[in-house]
């Protein structure tokens, strides 16, 4: 079944054009990887996407956007903020209640935050951060997770692990990717961006880092 | 642009300094007189006294107006000014500060002069020729801190009768700054029971600002020196023999309706200082000179 | 495993000041009183609606003198702080600093009169002293944070003056400049208010029309007020600057009288407390001590106290409530055009006017005071965190609506909200002296009270009792800022 369809798309910033004549069309249950040089408009095509899905979709930005002060307890409950009444949500930013505790702590434990649970975000490494964000996007209730380089901070290892997790949890997922090699093994469809162009859009299985070269030499315009 | 914009500054300038009033200089005879009573009007009220004394004193007679009893007493001891209309109390203070200084003229009644106590409807008290032993518990205001009549007497009748500090009589204990202020917050209800100067209370019982059905006199001091003239006694040196004799005449004769309204007064009798010694006395007696 | 949270410093340290705030207003009297309010209240509305720009007498001259006294005693206090801050280094001077800044510019002022007078003098240094103090610390600051690198790079032997002129200067110069911005905007406010006490500025008629119940007058007053504070930065253009201060200089009265024996026998005499000077000998001294510290000095400190802590805990309780009215973040252009008009009204209405019209409404107790501190300091403070919020920018499916506020604003702005509250605690508790004015209780009513009889010596001891307060309150706030490590930036707003 179709979730998205984008048809001859074009979005700029005050006045100058990131993406042109975009044609998708995004399936439920597929996971694909956008690659792309930084700038080529990936951001700006998962920003999209989110914007078509609305509040059915996680989103994950580049910038994690999560609230220094508050602790990884909190920030993971705001996925679903959406969901509670406002005096469970206040009630939870005071003093945070067993039964919604509970619902976040597998979360934390399939990320490695189990013992992180109170700590303010503020006081957590880089990588810690990025998989707090991971985990606030697992916690939405959304079947559809859409991340923005989500395991740029984290080694190897850990980014593997990050993605099972998302894997797991969400069964359609949209990523931003530059580790090509990753992107290949994580994801089922391609999609690389080249000057605001789709320039490539390609099942995943079978091709070779070098495949993508093309996406990442300077494009003669 | 810039030459513009300079020029339209000079302009602003040029525009604020016109109403100005010329500066008082050092050879200007200047008086003040304590900010007892409907302010806004003094400027207009003194300005033309000022102009009497200009022409029958024939040196330029400035008036310069105070925001507190307390600086008409400094203004007059720093010899900004030299003859102030002042009340018991701050003359009696004024004398003390500038030796030499003396009473030179009061108004017809005021060796008389009194305090009415005033409260409001809801306190249920009723007039009475007693001390109105009903105030204690009460809320109070006094009038301005310096003032005769809004503070002296009346703090001196609070102590005699209770013998106790007002703030110990009291539930509360408030200086209204004046007496027109005075009579308003107790006509709100903002305080109970207050005291004001009983010249105030009949001019604005007279001119229906007041409410009577729900602020209401209920007892009257004895009666006590209150308003002077005071002049500083070096003003012969500055301004020539005779100058302090030649001020209190002017006083004195004083009888144009229109000045004397002022005041308000129905003329100038001469005083002494030793007329005031009972104020003195009191004011030692309460703790508020040394 | 422990699922308990800790409770963070930030949440300790609010807890604790709400305690205390609370444990102070139940010891506060904050009854309402009035019997009979509703009157006087219509009378102010209607006075509101109406204003009478003709009631005042020479009001041009006021709105230029308000103007001269703020210009000329900001300028100064540029050029005295600039200075000081240069020799920061020196316990002397922070010290000095520390003292003149703690002192009202009310309370220089009422200094000052003894001294020199009814002259332009009083009011120009009641202002520039204390703002010199201000200053001085500020630019120290700047300073100190400027970049130290092109200081290294400038060849040895450069003498200290070209150095700081050519390297730390430029640097520096442009937060010089939005601070004394602010200071004259600041000069401005504390000029209108010295009319309070008799100098020739706007508050000296708005005293008056108030204190006469002429409500419409008041009402063009503060129009006029406003309408200065608010085109200050359309006419105060630097190039003008000269223009501006020398005509300062010449539409002030500069020819009253004033002699030096004034001064030398107000340092001299007045201020010598009266058991000495009237040789009545140490024992008559201990015991005129031992009366102004029982009767004066300490319900005075013990109701500056209760009612600073209360104004300080509600004033972040509605700042809260305030800031969002203005921030991007949470509300359209439209709403926040109103809640920046709330809010520049609020924040210009000098606390003593808010004082003065809730004293009116509720009667004599400390609530008029409380409410009055908080209006205004929590407009002061809500202005500048909904400012900050403008630079905060949220991820693409926050939350909206209250779980927004809460979730995600909220704890963004809560840390810097806390470093500017505690910035204000001491400028907070400076102001309850000017309520003391109006006859709440504080220790500036006793200094107001002690200046009304003439007792210099009365006077200046409470002043030194106040501005120890004040310092002790400066150093408690750095601390916990220090503590909490509540950064500094914002503070110079």
């Amino acid at each position: 079944m179709s979730l998205l369809e984008l048809r001859e798309e074009t979005v700029g910033y005050s006045g100058t054009t990131v993406l042109r004549e975009l044609e998708l069309n995004i399936e439920q249950g597929e996971r694909i990887a956008l690659v792309g040089e930084s700038g080529a408009g990936k951001s700006t095509l998962l920003n999209l996407i989110h914007t078509r899905l609305g509040e059915t979709a996680a989103l994950v930005p580049q910038e994690l956007g999560l609230v220094q002060a508050l602790s990884v307890f909190h920030n993971v409950y705001m996925g679903r903020l959406h969901q509670r009444s406002i005096w469970r949500n206040l009630r939870n930013l005071l003093k945070p209640a067993k039964i919604d505790v509970d619902l976040v702590m597998p979360v934390l434990e399939r990320l490695r935050l189990e013992d992180k649970l109170f700590t303010s975000v503020g006081e957590l490494s880089g990588g810690q951060q990025q998989r707090t964000a991971v985990g606030r996007a697992l916690f939405h209730p959304g079947d559809i997770l859409i991340a923005d380089e989500p395991v740029s901070a984290v080694d190897e290892h850990q980014a593997r692990e990050i993605l099972d997790a998302i894997t797991a949890e969400k069964p359609t997922v949209i990523l931003a990717m530059h580790d090509r090699e990753l992107a290949i093994k994580f994801a089922d469809r391609l999609i690389g961006i080249r000057d605001g162009k789709i320039a490539l859009d390609e099942a995943a299985s079978g091709m070779a880092p070098k495949d993508l070269d093309d996406l990442y030499r300077n494009g003669d315009r | 642009m810039m030459v513009r914009s300079v020029l339209a500054a000079a302009g602003v300038f040029a525009l604020m300094q016109a109403p100005v009033a010329t500066p008082v200089v050092a050879a200007d005879f200047v008086f003040t007189a304590i900010p007892d009573q409907d302010e806004t009007q003094l400027r207009k009220r003194f300005g033309k006294v000022a102009k009497y004394l200009t022409k029958s004193l024939g040196v330029t007679v400035k008036y310069v107006p105070v925001k507190s009893y307390a600086a008409a007493v400094t203004a007059f001891r720093n010899n900004q000014v030299q003859l102030a209309w002042f009340g018991g109390l701050s003359g009696v203070r004024a004398r003390e500060l500038v030796k030499g200084s003396r009473a030179i003229a009061q108004g017809k009644k005021d060796p008389f002069f009194e305090t009415f106590f005033i409260a409001h409807k809801s306190t249920g008290l009723k007039p009475s020729k007693a001390f109105p032993k009903g105030i204690a518990g009460r809320t109070f205001t006094f009038g301005s801190k310096g003032s005769t009549s809004g503070r002296l007497m009346p703090e001196f009748h609070i102590r005699s009768a209770f013998g106790k500090l007002p703030n110990k009589v009291f539930k509360k204990v408030g200086f209204s700054g004046n007496h027109s202020r005075t009579i308003a917050l107790v006509q709100s209800g903002a305080y109970e029971v207050g005291a004001v100067n009983y010249k105030v209370w009949n001019r604005e019982v007279k001119s229906g600002k007041v409410d009577t059905s729900k602020v209401s006199l209920i007892w009257k001091t004895p009666p006590y020196p209150d308003y002077q003239w005071t002049i500083r006694g070096d003003v012969n040196k500055q301004f020539g023999k005779g100058f302090g004799k030649k001020v209190q005449n002017s006083l004195l004769t004083m009888n144009d309706p229109d000045l004397l309204k002022s005041f308000p007064r129905a003329g100038f009798i001469a005083a002494t200082n030793s007329d005031y010694a009972p104020i003195k006395e009191t004011a030692k007696k309460i703790g508020l000179i040394d | 495993m422990t699922v308990r949270p800790e409770p963070s410093p930030l949440a300790r340290t609010t807890t604790t000041f709400v305690g205390i705030a609370i444990l102070c207003l139940i010891f506060a009297d904050v009854a309402i009183s009035t019997v009979d309010p509703w009157q006087e209240f219509n009378r102010m509305l209607l006075g509101l609606v109406t204003p009478d720009f003709y009631a005042t007498d020479s009001v041009t001259q006021a709105i230029a003198y308000t103007l001269a006294f703020a210009l000329l005693g900001v300028a100064l206090a540029n050029v005295m702080g600039l200075f000081l801050a240069l020799l920061f280094f020196s316990r002397i001077v922070r010290t000095g600093c520390a003292v003149i800044r703690a002192v009202h510019e009310l309370f220089w002022a009422l200094i000052f009169l003894q001294m020199f007078g009814l002259s332009p003098l009083t009011g120009v240094l009641a202002i520039a002293i204390p703002y010199s103090g201000i200053i001085a610390k500020v630019y120290a600051e700047i300073l100190e944070e400027a970049n130290p690198a092109p200081l290294k790079t400038i060849p040895a032997g450069t003498s200290r003056a070209s150095a700081f002129i050519f390297v730390r200067m430029p640097d520096v110069w442009a937060h010089f400049r939005s601070y004394s911005m602010y200071r004259l905007e600041c000069g401005i406010r504390s000029s209108a208010v010295l009319g309070f006490i008799g100098l020739p500025t706007l508050g000296f008629h708005l005293e008056t029309a108030f204190k006469e119940g002429q409500y419409s007058e008041v009402s063009a007053l503060l129009i006029l007020f406003y309408l200065v504070i608010a085109t200050m930065r359309i006419w105060m253009k630097r190039p003008l600057m000269p223009i501006y201060l020398i005509g300062a200089a010449a539409i002030l009265p500069w020819g009253v009288a004033f002699s030096f024996s004034n001064i030398v026998r107000f340092l001299t005499e007045d201020i010598v407390p009266h058991p000495l000077r009237s040789g009545a000998g140490m024992e008559a001294f201990w015991d005129w001590l031992h009366m102004m510290v029982i009767d004066q000095a300490v319900p005075g400190t013990i109701a500056t106290v209760q009612l600073t802590m209360i104004a300080l805990v509600a004033t972040g309780f509605l700042t809260i409530v305030l800031f969002p009215l203005i921030s991007p973040l949470l509300l359209g252009k439209a709403s926040r055009f109103c809640g920046h008009v709330f809010l520049v009204v609020a924040r210009s209405t000098p606390e003593y006017i808010l004082a003065f019209v809730l004293l009116q409404l509720w009667g004599p107790s400390m609530l008029p005071a409380i409410v009055a501190l908080t209006l205004h300091n929590g407009a002061i403070i809500g202005h500048l965190v909904g400012r900050y919020t403008e630079t905060v920018s949220l991820r693409q499916d926050a939350a909206t609506g209250f779980n927004r506020y809460f979730y995600e604003v909220l704890p963004r702005v809560y840390r810097p909200m806390l470093a500017l509250l505690f910035y204000r605690w001491e400028v907070i508790m400076r102001e309850t002296a000017i309520l003391g004015i109006l006859g709440i209780a504080t220790l500036g009513f006793y200094v107001d009270s002690a200046f009304a009889d003439l007792r210099f010596d009365r006077a200046m001891l409470l002043i030194g009792i106040t501005a120890l307060l004040n310092i002790g309150v400066d150093a408690i706030s750095r601390s916990v800022r220090t503590r909490l490590r509540l950064q500094t930036s914002l503070e110079q707003q």
